[in-house]
């Protein structure tokens, strides 16, 4: 019996070698684990039958004694296993809460798994890749939300066609698949993931039309000037986009839900200012981003709706400078009104306006709602005087200005023609180019402002931030140096000093 | 328990009355430093690969993300530590009980106030007692260098309490395998033996199809829940999760009822 247990835990030990060595089950480990579990199992079954025979009854009390001990032993620890996993109490200790899942991703997990189709993610890797453990750890916090989600685990090497077929880069990818439909997630971080999730469920809800022809913001540029980082949020979030040439615009297609305005730098024609005005007196829905000094004529326009666009920039001295720019000029916004637009955002979590001006609000009609959402500090005033940006860096004297809430966003809702006109309109449109979309929470406000206008509310979320931040700055050798001579080489000095005195007081003892 | 706790002092003053429980610890400690400078040092040289074959510095997105400090140096190192571990710890459970029986020492216990549960769990506590302090000792260095890279506090507390759990894991079985015998080297190769074997059950799927594999995991029986490796993973990785912590806690009970039963088995075989 023992000679068998040898044998079978050498034979155990030579296949897990082999495993570990070559990273999979060839012919040899398998057989090696295979012979050597039985052989075990064997040695056990031979073992217990031969202490039914050995020793009188007490010997046998004893022994079933003992090993009834370990069986309870054993059923409590899977029992408290088991309770602690149905518990599902985790905490995420990491420095950027890579696996507490947003609300935004949560909700999408459960409206995928509200409905028929299964959500299946391929997790494509190398075994070597140093990442797969995290990505394996979000697959599993986003299978404890979303149950309905499968993961499959696929090693790129054994599975090429698959790996060319859905266009799989690099080690550490993750395929979606819902349907017929999928999503390749090259870098998976939750905003990686949620993103796919929403291309995967959301096609065409709705159509944007983005004013063009008056040096206003272009949703094809792709530099930090451009605004091609929103688009790409609207595409993701569901929407179909438009231009529309402001030249030739008598009228606004009907299938648009609402249309974009980003500053336009020129005068709008006067008859592309009446198309907007028909539109919006029919119950349109306006997103308009301004930006200070500049006079289009949409100015105009908002101002009929009760959102006058004052001359000016708004200075908040609670703001630190940012971006190398004056203080106060770059306003951190952190005040904002119970809205849907700006549903969970707090005084923790800001928005970035690179200059701003000041919106002030009336209300046209009777039925009209006009509200102000995003406003600056109670220390806000406003600087009709540019001239000074040119001169200093330091904070400008505010000559006697009041200094209130100044509001720096709105909204407006107007009942026309039987149905609901909405206007968002925010005082810069910096905040939404591709330099500053990702800073702290614009995307998120500028998506949920679209989202309310396009009256799509169920929408309005709290994204999470798609980039991971990583340290990438070289540790100075010299104080690794240092740390080593210091702690590393130091401790273990100090200890064998110990351990020979000891050694040396055993002997003369 | 003040017989216990008796039995928990003897057993600290006998470690620490020895020379090679400093050897052990000075080990420990070499090993991490050098290991860890290892890393940071070669990080380093990526770095600065990268910096000067793309003329652009560390401050733009020239650089893979996945070189970083995190996933270079951190991550690899508590790999290393981890399995430095599975070899260190047994050579200090080795001597536990293996010892008592080798001088016959065992039976003066057995014969004293103390029940073999006390036995048992006296030598469980000190045994615990001595993993905490070497843990202590092999994470100095890390978390020193790594305060410097600016990471985050908790996430070291993290992976300091995964050390911890998994050495009084690999610590548990290596005292129950030193239980069944009164040869120290047999102690120490069977608990290297069971702690390999325990290190990454993967491979079980091989054996049981990926049908039954995906109805275990389905049920959440599948083989990989009882392996050692992937519960020690979620802690480096920043995740403390109570079914984790219950994992290591059950080892170490279940490793304290094989080792009682070691008392039964000598009692019926002499």
């Amino acid at each position: 019996m023992r000679e068998l247990a040898l044998v079978g835990f050498i034979a155990l030990l030579s296949g897990l070698v082999s495993y570990y060595a070559i990273g999979e089950l060839g012919t040899f480990s398998s057989v090696n684990l295979g012979l050597g579990a039985l052989a075990l199992a064997i040695a056990a079954a031979l073992g217990l039958h031969r202490l039914r025979f050995t020793g009188g009854p007490l010997a046998r009390r004893v022994i079933g004694r003992g090993l009834l001990g370990i069986a309870l032993a054993l059923a409590i620890a899977v029992g408290l296993e088991r309770w602690a996993a149905w518990q599902g109490l985790t905490f995420d200790w990491t420095f950027e809460q890579r696996y507490d899942l947003s609300e935004a991703v949560q909700r999408k997990l459960a409206e995928i798994c509200s409905g028929d189709e299964p959500l299946v993610a391929l997790f494509y890797f190398d075994p070597e890749d140093p990442r797969k453990r995290a990505t394996g750890l979000l697959l599993e916090t986003l299978q404890r939300a979303g149950p309905c989600l499968e993961v499959r685990e696929r090693r790129i090497e054994e599975n090429l066609a698959e790996v060319d077929r859905y266009a799989v880069g690099s080690s550490n990818t993750v395929v979606f698949q819902l349907g017929d439909a999928f999503e390749t997630v090259p870098r998976p971080m939750e905003g990686t993931i949620y993103e796919a999730l929403y291309r995967l469920t959301s096609r065409g809800v709705a159509t944007l039309a983005f004013l063009r022809g008056e040096g206003e913001g272009d949703p094809e540029r792709t530099d930090g000037l451009g605004y091609s980082g929103l688009a790409a949020a609207l595409t993701t979030e569901g929407y179909q986009e438009r231009i529309l040439v402001s030249a030739s615009l008598s009228e606004v297609p009907e299938d648009v839900d609402a249309l974009i305005v980003i500053a336009p730098e020129r005068p709008l024609l006067p008859q592309t200012l009446d198309a907007l005005q028909r539109y919006l007196e029919s119950g349109g829905s306006l997103v308009a981003l301004l930006e200070p000094g500049r006079e289009s004529g949409i100015e105009g326009l908002l101002a009929g709706f009760g959102i006058e666009a004052l001359d000016g920039l708004v200075v908040d001295p609670a703001s630190a400078p940012v971006d190398e720019g004056v203080r106060g000029v770059n306003v951190l916004a952190f005040n904002y009104a119970a809205h849907p637009v700006t549903a969970g955002l707090n005084r923790s979590r800001m928005t970035y306006f690179p200059g701003v001006r000041p919106l002030h609000l009336r209300k046209p009609r009777v039925e009209d709602d006009v509200q102000r959402v995003v406003l600056s500090s109670h220390r806000g005033w406003v600087s009709e005087d540019l001239s000074w940006l040119a001169r200093s860096t330091g904070l400008p004297a505010s000559d006697g200005a009041q200094s209130d809430y100044q509001t720096l966003a709105a909204v407006g809702r107007y009942p026309r023609d039987g149905k609901e006109t909405r206007l968002v309109v925010f005082g810069d449109a910096d905040f939404a180019s591709n330099r500053y979309l990702r800073a702290l929470y614009d995307l998120d406000l500028v998506l949920n402002a679209v989202h309310w206008a396009t009256q799509r509310e169920s929408a309005i979320t709290l994204r999470p931030k798609a980039l991971r931040t990583s340290v990438q700055f070289p540790v100075p050798l010299t104080s690794s140096v240092q740390a080593l001579y210091g702690v590393g080489l130091l401790l273990p000095e100090l200890l064998l000093i110990a351990g020979g005195l000891v050694w040396l007081r055993r002997r003369r003892s | 328990m003040r017989p216990l706790w008796a039995l928990v002092r003897k057993e600290l003053a006998s470690l620490f009355g020895a020379p090679t429980a400093y050897l052990t610890l000075t080990l420990v400690a070499l090993v991490t430093a050098l290991i860890f400078f290892d890393h940071l040092r070669l990080y380093n040289q990526i770095l600065f690969i990268f910096a000067t074959n793309t003329m652009g510095g560390f401050e733009t997105d020239t650089i893979p993300d996945h070189v970083n400090l995190w996933d270079t140096v951190f991550l690899p190192v508590m790999e290393t530590l981890g399995l430095t571990l599975v070899g260190a710890v047994p050579l200090v459970t080795m001597r536990v009980f293996a010892e008592e029986r080798s001088r016959g020492t065992d039976e003066l216990l057995v014969t004293s106030n103390l029940t073999p549960g006390q036995i048992v769990a006296g030598k469980f506590l000190a045994t615990f007692a001595f993993v905490t302090l070497m843990m202590l000792v092999s994470f100095v260095y890390p978390a020193t260098a790594i305060e410097q890279g600016g990471l985050g506090v908790l996430h070291l507390a993290s992976v300091f309490v995964g050390l911890w759990l998994l050495a009084l894991g690999l610590a548990s079985i290596g005292l129950a395998c030193s239980a069944f015998t009164s040869n120290q080297l047999v102690a120490a190769v069977s608990g290297w033996a069971v702690a390999f074997v325990m290190w990454d059950f993967s491979w079980a799927n091989a054996f049981i199809g990926e049908g039954l594999a995906q109805l275990l995991n389905q049920l959440a029986l599948q083989p990989r829940a009882i392996a050692i490796h992937p519960r020690y993973g979620a802690f480096a990785e920043g995740i403390v999760s109570l079914a984790n912590v219950a994992y290591f806690l059950g080892l170490a009970l279940v490793a304290a009822a094989v080792a009682r039963f070691s008392f039964d088995l000598r009692r019926v075989n002499g």
